[in-house]
């Protein structure tokens, strides 16, 4: 029969030991033993409709909209739970599985009410998708819909509309296995089958947002994001969670120059699938308390004269010794704006080079992707001190004789209120809040999904972040402010400092910090429009 | 009020009055009896001069910067400018059904040749050809032709303008005027109809549409032999016609000029006729071809022409059935309104349609059809989502256009008149 139906196929190459080769749709496809069917399909470029299986969650066969013809079977296999088998002959376009897949479309379809106008997934809608793309046909019903609850509050973030609900069970697995904690159950039978919370239990964990990312229709809706934005408006960038130390991969979707929502980017050796409800939700933020000029003396100032003013203040301290000058690293900073503050601060010649950084969670950690260390380079900022031969001590233990402190970003643990009213500070930051509200001067810094540069999470990966938007304002990338700084105040070898673009600064930090050499700099990711990227389900 | 300290403005110089004209003090110049012997004669050298893009006879951005050895042309560079359309680079960000505005605007005095076109494209694509309900097809001949209609009466009326014959442009543009009610009717839009969808047309013809065509063709032709009679033996406008900017038949297969061009050159290709088309193969009509590729030549054969299409009208409105207008094909329909907001099927389609757009089947097509100015094509690549991956239009204007400075060389300035009149080049359509 397989050679029948392909007679032009070239003698089949030895198949290795732990793999398997079948045939799916008149091609040969060899893959790993325990593949499912579906995958092996999807390495062939045949994207099998379904809705219950997710790559990254144990296999229900639930929705059976996956169903596929297997020869000398006399059923039809669901092909996320049928293992591929030596041999196996695959049909994906029979009119047996083409029938099953319309049949079963128009069966998740027959109660699901007319919600798209109003829908959050609308746009985005694994259901709208494989409808358009597998069935297309008119409705056949003439009996009422049946109805059930439209808003079922949850918990904490997430609404549910049990009418949308197609019972695939996605996030009751995303809960089971992401946050290890069963919080989501089915309930009743036939069409009067719901989703709702397991007895005693509402939807907290910490994980909760991953299933609305899941859910294939839009029955689990984000308290945080439902009726702000249209999806198929947004555009995405790719860029990583700077809310912990895991440095979950993250797309940012954004409009009008302003981010509405993250949601994961599959990395299997960071995150999976998944992310944090605390990360998702840093993108609030990045418009809070922002520094969109420069300030001094607390009053707004132009950028040009606040440097001028930053380079009077330092320039004959720095000529005197650099002892009376600080220079503070940040660990919620790329890796290129502190490189490039540690390259001054050895150009200047400060010996008192220290990091700042937000005090550790030690509640947070679950072992899971969540980490007590809430800032995102720790490991980038060790890693450039180290390579630059600068000792960093803790910002807490600042020497006596400090006058003046050059600090990134808007944190100073330890240091106390007194000792910071004797201190100069000129302050690069994205926000207005600490030690920058009291600032002698304020420089306006990109804030992390404004600018281009890479940070190291704590298993030592270097990751890159892509500008989504414009900075407000004045403001402008650390690094740049840090080069401009360096050439109002050329003391030392600092006037030498000629980055023009973060791709420069990476490619110094690279040649200096031998674990990084192997590293190049990609291509700036340009938004991809969603409404043009399909439903991505 | 106190007396003036200072004389008026534009009084005499005092003393100087009686040595100066009026004309010199005004215009700072001598006239020609005044001057010398040496100054009377005409500078050897050649002079540029600029022609447009504020000339009357210079349609849009279009400027020709002239060489002149007297009142001959030894050089002419033609300028055509910006509109900055970018109708290929725009249609890459739109959906497949969101062009159509697009090309509207391409050659916007025969919009529906234009839509039809691009429907065409996208049709082969997704393998509809052939499948349109018949009335649909005719639906589109009708308002194709109506537009050839229009775009000739235009082009004839204002080059008749150009020479002198201001009645013959008032004629026409009132004839035309009629048709734009009628296609106003039909689309809603007097001239950027958008009337035309992939798989048929957005709308069934308004009721009391083939007496209003009817009407209106009858006085088209009373209009038209009116207007022939004003030109087709006017001495001035032969004078000015005949002879002038004449081209091979050779140059015109050369040059890829194609439509009235090319005809009145001697080419006999109409794509209606040649790569038959809709429902073109349905009705009867002829192809002017003329012989000496001139001026005049290109002005009979477009009024051949327009007494073709009506000949082609006259027959649609007998030939043409009932049923329905759009191909009943869930990829590119709609669905009916009742539907979309009553079942959740409808309402994913309806969704899909216009959020994402229609889904075309990865791949590349060319479609062509015999626009008011001749082939008019469209070159599609897919690549399986809503919108194109690249979109081409082959606009006869732009190719026209090339032929200008050939054409003009060696005429007098008053012929690059006519000459660039009966080109017939359409800004929006140059400009791509």
């Amino acid at each position: 029969m397989t050679d029948a139906s392909n007679p032009a196929a070239p003698a089949p190459a030895p198949t290795p030991p732990d793999s398997v080769s079948l045939t799916i749709d008149g091609m040969a496809v060899i893959v790993k033993k325990g593949t499912n069917v579906l995958e092996a399909a999807r390495t062939l470029g045949i994207d099998i409709s379904a809705f219950c299986y997710h790559p990254g969650l144990p296999i229900v066969a639930q929705c059976r909209q996956c169903l596929v013809s297997v020869e000398k079977n006399p059923k039809l296999q669901p092909s996320c739970q049928q293992t591929c088998g030596e041999g196996m002959v695959v049909h994906t376009t029979d009119a047996q599985s083409t029938l099953a897949r319309k049949q079963q479309l128009e069966f998740t379809l027959l109660n699901h009410p007319i919600d798209c106008p109003i829908c959050d997934k609308a746009g985005e809608c694994t259901l709208q998708k494989l409808y358009f793309e597998h069935d297309n046909a008119d409705s056949r019903v003439d009996v009422p819909k049946v109805h059930k609850h439209k808003v079922v509050d949850l918990g904490p973030t997430i609404v549910l509309d049990q009418e949308r609900c197609i019972l695939c069970s996605r996030c009751i697995r995303t809960c089971d296995e992401v946050a290890g904690e069963h919080q989501l159950e089915f309930a009743h039978r036939g069409d009067h089958e719901i989703l709702t919370t397991a007895p005693g239990a509402q939807l907290d964990n910490p994980y909760s947002l991953n299933t609305v990312d899941v859910c294939p229709v839009g029955a689990l809706t984000s308290k945080d994001f439902r009726f702000t934005m249209r999806a198929w408006e947004l555009e995405a960038t790719p860029s990583v969670c700077t809310g912990c130390a895991t440095g979950c991969n993250i797309e940012i979707h954004h409009k009008h120059d302003r981010a509405w929502r993250l949601v994961p980017r599959h990395n299997p050796e960071v995150n999976q699938y998944w992310m944090c409800d605390e990360g998702r939700l840093t993108y609030h933020g990045l418009r809070e308390q922002r520094l969109a000029g420069a300030t001094v003396d607390g009053l707004p100032a132009g950028l040009d004269r606040a440097i001028r003013a930053a380079a009077d203040l330092l320039s004959p301290l720095l000529s005197a010794g650099g002892q009376a000058v600080g220079v503070v690293l940040s660990a919620e900073h790329s890796n290129e704006d502190n490189f490039a503050l540690a390259r001054l601060a050895k150009a200047w010649g400060v010996s008192s080079v220290y990091v700042a950084a937000k005090p550790e969670v030690p509640g947070r950690a679950d072992g899971r992707l969540r980490v007590a260390d809430v800032n995102p380079n720790t490991a980038g900022v060790a890693r450039i001190a180290e390579a630059l031969g600068l000792s960093l001590a803790p910002v807490g233990d600042l020497s006596a004789g400090v006058r003046a402190l050059v600090l990134l970003g808007s944190e100073l643990p330890g240091v106390d209120e007194a000792r910071l009213r004797e201190l100069d500070v000129i302050a690069i930051s994205a926000h207005e809040r600490g030690p920058v509200a009291t600032a002698k001067i304020a420089l306006p810094a990109a804030a992390w999904a404004e600018a281009s540069g890479t940070i190291t999470n704590a298993k030592q990966h270097v990751q890159r972040m892509h500008a989504a938007f414009p900075p407000p304002g004045q403001a402008l990338p650390a690094w740049e402010a840090v080069v401009r700084l360096a050439h109002a105040a050329p003391v030392g070898t600092a006037g030498k400092l000629s980055y023009t673009h973060a791709r420069e600064v990476f490619k110094d930090m690279t040649q200096a910090v031998s674990a990084w050499s192997a590293l190049t700099w990609a291509r700036d990711a340009r938004p991809l429009a969603l409404r043009f990227a399909g439903s991505r389900g | 009020m106190a007396a003036p300290s200072t004389p008026p403005v534009g009084a005499p110089p005092p003393g100087d009055a009686s040595s100066r004209s009026l004309k010199q003090l005004v215009l700072g110049r001598k006239d020609v009896q005044d001057l010398s012997d040496t100054e009377q004669e005409l500078p050897p050298d050649l002079m540029t001069v600029n022609m447009g893009p504020s000339h009357p006879a210079m349609h849009g951005t279009v400027r020709i910067v002239l060489t002149v050895d007297g009142e001959r042309i030894v050089a002419a560079d033609v300028h055509p400018g910006y509109l900055h359309r970018c109708f290929e680079k725009e249609s890459e960000y739109a959906t497949f059904t969101q062009v159509f505005p697009y090309t509207d605007r391409l050659n916007y005095v025969s919009p529906m040749i234009n839509n039809c076109g691009w429907a065409m494209a996208v049709e082969k694509l997704m393998g509809l050809t052939g499948h349109l309900p018949r009335r649909a097809e005719y639906i589109r001949v009708i308002v194709s032709e109506i537009s050839r209609i229009t775009d000739h009466l235009t082009c004839l009326g204002a080059s008749a303008m150009e020479l002198g014959a201001f009645a013959v442009f008032l004629f026409f543009l009132k004839a035309r005027e009629w048709l734009y009610e009628l296609l106003e009717k039909v689309s809603g839009a007097r001239l950027t109809h958008s009337y035309v969808r992939i798989g048929g047309v957005s709308k069934d013809l308004p009721p009391n549409f083939h007496a209003e065509l009817t009407l209106c063709l009858d006085q088209i032709v009373k209009v038209m032999v009116e207007g022939e009679g004003l030109l087709n033996n006017n001495k001035i406008f032969r004078d000015r016609m005949a002879g002038i900017g004449a081209m091979t038949k050779e140059d015109a297969i050369a040059t890829g000029c194609v439509g009235p061009i090319a005809r009145a050159a001697g080419v006999d290709y109409d794509v209606r006729k040649d790569y038959p088309y809709s429902v073109y193969p349905e009705v009867e009509f002829d192809v002017p071809v003329g012989t000496t590729g001139d001026c005049y030549d290109r002005y009979l054969v477009r009024i051949e022409e327009l007494k073709q299409s009506i000949r082609i009208l006259r027959q649609c409105l007998t030939q043409i059935p009932d049923g329905p207008i759009m191909v009943d094909d869930p990829r590119v329909t709609l669905p009916p309104k009742a539907a979309t907001y009553n079942t959740i099927e409808s309402m994913i389609r309806h969704f899909k349609h216009i959020v994402d757009g229609i889904k075309v089947p990865a791949g590349e097509a060319y479609a062509f059809v015999e626009g008011g100015n001749g082939e008019l094509g469209f070159y599609v690549v897919a690549d399986g989502t809503g919108r194109p991956y690249k979109a081409y239009v082959r606009s006869p204007s732009f190719v026209h256009l090339s032929t200008a400075s050939k054409l003009i060389h060696g005429h007098l300035i008053a012929d690059v008149v006519p000459i660039f009149g009966m080109i017939n080049m359409i800004g929006g359509e140059c400009d791509k």
